[in-house]
């Protein structure tokens, strides 16, 4: 087995009052897909959202690369605390893209110029090989032929796509998936899937927070079942969509009465 | 009743006096646009913080000079604050205080409610392809919302153009004044403010125009549905 490329160890996060995470351990292998599922309010986007923190986590370790993230300040329910300068934060989210629900596009700017921006803004390349660069990377999501167009052209699928194109333009690492089907419609998610499908096959190390059972349970390596911030269930996709052990999970499951295998 | 007698034959005689108005006017416009654009994006950009020692005196200038009509500000820089410092104060800087400030103010709401209007999700898909926070502002933020600002904008600085009227309270030699000045020397008011009234919507039509031709031309380079 390789080195973990993504290593958590009790994750914890508070929002005011509210304990979302309560102490989550999670090891990414390179090369692997990983899928989170769970009722809305469960914790996963924020589990998610604070791998690339996007959130601060409150308590908890997190190691990419073998590195630890931030300087240790303190524990917290037995975990470490840390604290984190913006800066390093920078250059961790250069190696951890992430894609969100809503595509968030720029929509001043051309498709092209969109998946080009952090190449130049952030990584300082030139404008013509990043151009460049954003070109394999549409060709990749198979919408070269709209470099030019701008966001509001295109369909929710389309504009989701270019958001990964845009986050592969970074060559990240590790990918994060935060529900980027949820608000298509029916007919515009096979494309997106198909992406990271695609993405996967390529040896993209992913985490994805989805409802797509079908998609979890054909590509991903391990799937998680997070209930009331902690992972209740942990597995392959067969032990944990089809054989789950635990009541919640059961229960959960039962949710998606049009999910076969 | 002897029948009213249109005097508009004497009108042109008295053009230079319109003119020199009108340059006053001009002149005070100019500098009133130019301080509320500067003094607005910063007082915004204060207003926007966080941090309370920014956000707090950026608060309490633009409710005082938003919520207190322009007239009594002016007649308080000219007449009152004299008093408050000592010396006097030249009725044009007055009217400059006066007027200014209250269109920085508003000018300020302009430009914090423009940052405002950006989505969190900008914020967000910018950070996280590894851009710190002013890089997202100038390269994400600013571009889209000084768009969205630019036809309030355009609007706060006309009223600001018809808002120096309000100076010719405290003698400024502008368009108003002139007019004033005339009105009384040859007994013909309505003639005489009915030529001023012409200038002003001459001069500041334009400008209407102009903003319409704003909005048309942002709304088509937008293209977004946000």
């Amino acid at each position: 087995m390789s080195e973990p490329i993504l290593r958590v160890n009790g994750l914890h996060k508070y929002f005011g009052d509210h304990h979302v995470l309560q102490g989550v351990d999670l090891e990414v292998r390179r090369g692997e897909m990983i899928c989170m599922i769970g009722s809305s309010g469960s914790g996963k986007s924020t589990f998610l959202r604070c791998l690339n923190f996007m959130e601060y986590p409150s308590a908890g370790r997190i190691e990419l690369q073998g590195r630890i993230i931030g300087k240790k300040s303190g524990t917290l329910h037995g975990a470490p605390t840390f604290s984190y300068q913006e800066r390093e934060l920078v250059q961790v989210r250069t190696h951890v893209g992430m894609v969100f629900q809503q595509f968030n596009l720029f929509p001043h700017m051309t498709v092209v110029e969109n998946v080009m921006e952090g190449p130049v803004t952030v990584l300082g390349i030139g404008k013509e090989a990043a151009a460049e660069r954003a070109k394999e990377n549409l060709d990749k999501v198979g919408l070269l032929e709209k470099a030019d167009q701008y966001p509001s052209r295109l369909s929710g699928g389309q504009q989701q796509r270019v958001a990964i194109a845009r986050a592969l333009a970074m060559k990240p690492d590790v990918m994060l998936f935060d529900e980027v089907t949820s608000s298509l419609d029916p007919e515009l998610v096979g494309e997106v899937l198909n992406a990271m499908r695609d993405l996967s096959a390529e040896g993209m190390t992913m985490i994805v927070v989805t409802h797509e059972l079908g998609f979890a349970y054909h590509l991903a390596r391990q799937v998680l079942f997070l209930h009331d911030g902690v992972i209740h269930e942990q597995g392959t996709p067969d032990e944990v969509l089809k054989h789950p052990q635990q009541e919640r999970t059961k229960g959960f499951l039962a949710g998606f009465t049009d999910f076969y295998f | 009743m002897p029948e009213f007698q249109w005097r508009w034959g004497e009108m042109p005689q008295y053009w230079r006096s319109f003119a020199e108005g009108l340059l006053v006017t001009a002149e005070l416009s100019a500098i009133i646009i130019a301080g509320a654009l500067l003094g607005g994006v910063v007082i915004g950009a204060m207003r926007y913080s966080k941090r309370r020692i920014f956000n707090w005196p950026a608060t309490c200038f633009i409710e005082v000079f938003r919520n207190t009509p322009i007239l009594v500000q002016v007649v308080w820089f000219f007449y009152a604050f004299p008093v408050l410092v000592g010396g006097q104060l030249e009725p044009f800087l007055a009217a400059v205080f006066g007027i200014g400030l209250n269109i920085t103010a508003y000018s300020a709401e302009i430009f914090r409610g423009g940052i405002q209007s950006i989505e969190r999700g900008q914020w967000e898909a910018g950070r996280a392809i590894g851009m710190g926070y002013f890089q997202v502002m100038r390269r994400i933020v600013l571009p889209v919302a000084v768009r969205r600002m630019i036809p309030a904008f355009a609007n706060r600085m006309i009223e600001a153009v018809k808002a120096t009227s309000l100076a010719s309270t405290i003698a400024v030699a502008d368009l108003m004044w002139q007019g004033e000045q005339l009105a009384n020397a040859i007994y013909r008011p309505f003639e005489v403010y009915t030529a001023v009234a012409v200038i002003y919507f001459l001069a500041i039509y334009p400008l209407v125009l102009c903003t319409y031709g704003l909005e048309r031309r942002f709304r088509i380079d937008e293209e977004v549905k946000l």
